[in-house]
């Protein structure tokens, strides 16, 4: 059953007590160190000050941070259509009529939340490592360098992500083709792409529209 | 009369300037602990400043600065602390 209540777990209210949590803390850190700064500078180097700047340097900051992280890496997984140049991908996925892989996961719910995330990045921490440096690739881009009309994908898309999910489904399985001795090998190893039989993921002809740096011809 | 004038133009003359004596090593030192414990201050109020931007509006572009400018400064804040903490201890011979 859905809670919306103060101590519910839900996630985003987890999250909201995460971030006034690191903003309390932040500012009582902040607050040490003014009063640091605001002393003689003699004072600074008495071992009081120290222990105070080990308590504003290191225990109270390494809350805010963690809680930082926390909170960036929670709401950059729905940040995907936060800019702009994405949004004819949004649309066609938000189009119910769209025969895309990606309109019909989203339509159907087969993917519940962070559709755009949960296929575009890989599995494991390298995965998220990955799709965070990725990320910060497409905020420079989007913001200095420029986006290109239209968007390619850096390298194949991995089989993997397809199958993490699909692969051990009874309606996976029920398909001649997935359990053959010939094609199952292929498709397990990535040999044979899924798209080769289904419909592509996204529709190729889409073109982004833009960021707010320099527009990219090519 | 010469005598008289070269007196009078003595006593007009500004006194020479007292010769400074070269500032002991130990006090050298502690100013610029001090300097660098302000610095290191200032740049962790710096990241924290972010930080609490970040926490208030997340967006893509708030975490991309918390994550370089925030947590950059704040890891070289950190660096010059420890940095006056070792020197410290080196100086009074524990380590």
């Amino acid at each position: 059953m859905h809670q919306d209540g103060l101590f519910s777990g839900e996630s985003e209210n987890v999250i909201r007590w995460a971030a006034t949590a690191g903003v309390v803390v932040a500012l009582m850190a902040v607050a040490l160190l003014v009063s640091v700064l605001a002393r003689k500078p003699e004072w600074r180097l008495t071992p009081v000050a120290k222990w105070i700047l080990l308590v504003g340097f290191f225990l109270l900051p390494s809350v805010t941070m963690l809680l930082g992280n926390v909170v960036g890496f929670h709401k950059v997984k729905q940040s995907c259509a936060d800019c702009h140049t994405m949004q004819p991908w949004i649309n066609d996925m938000k189009n119910a009529e769209s025969k895309s892989l990606a309109a019909k996961h989203y339509q159907n719910r087969w993917i519940n939340e962070d559709q755009c995330y949960t296929c575009h990045t890989g599995y494991g921490l390298a995965g998220n490592f990955e799709a965070k440096i990725g990320g910060m690739k497409h905020v420079w881009h989007y913001y200095v360098a420029g986006v290109p009309q239209e968007i390619k994908i850096k390298k194949p898309f991995p089989q993997a992500t397809c199958l993490h999910c699909h692969s051990q489904a009874a309606s996976y399985r029920k398909i001649d083709q997935h359990v053959d001795p010939e094609f199952a090998p292929k498709i397990l190893s990535g040999e044979m792409s899924c798209f080769e039989c289904h419909e592509t993921p996204h529709p190729p002809s889409l073109k982004s529209s833009g960021g707010t740096g320099p527009r990219k011809t090519k | 009369m010469n005598e008289s004038l070269d007196k009078a133009l003595n006593a007009m003359s500004p006194p020479p300037a007292p010769v400074k004596a070269p500032e002991p090593e130990t006090m050298k030192r502690r100013r610029v602990s001090g300097k660098l414990l302000a610095a290191a201050c200032l740049l962790a109020i710096l990241g924290l400043g972010v930080t609490i931007i970040h926490l208030l509006l997340p967006s893509p572009l708030m975490f991309t600065l918390f994550m370089s400018v925030g947590q950059g400064a704040f890891g070289l804040a950190m660096v010059l602390y420890l940095f006056v903490i070792f020197s410290d201890l080196r100086r009074k011979k524990v380590l």
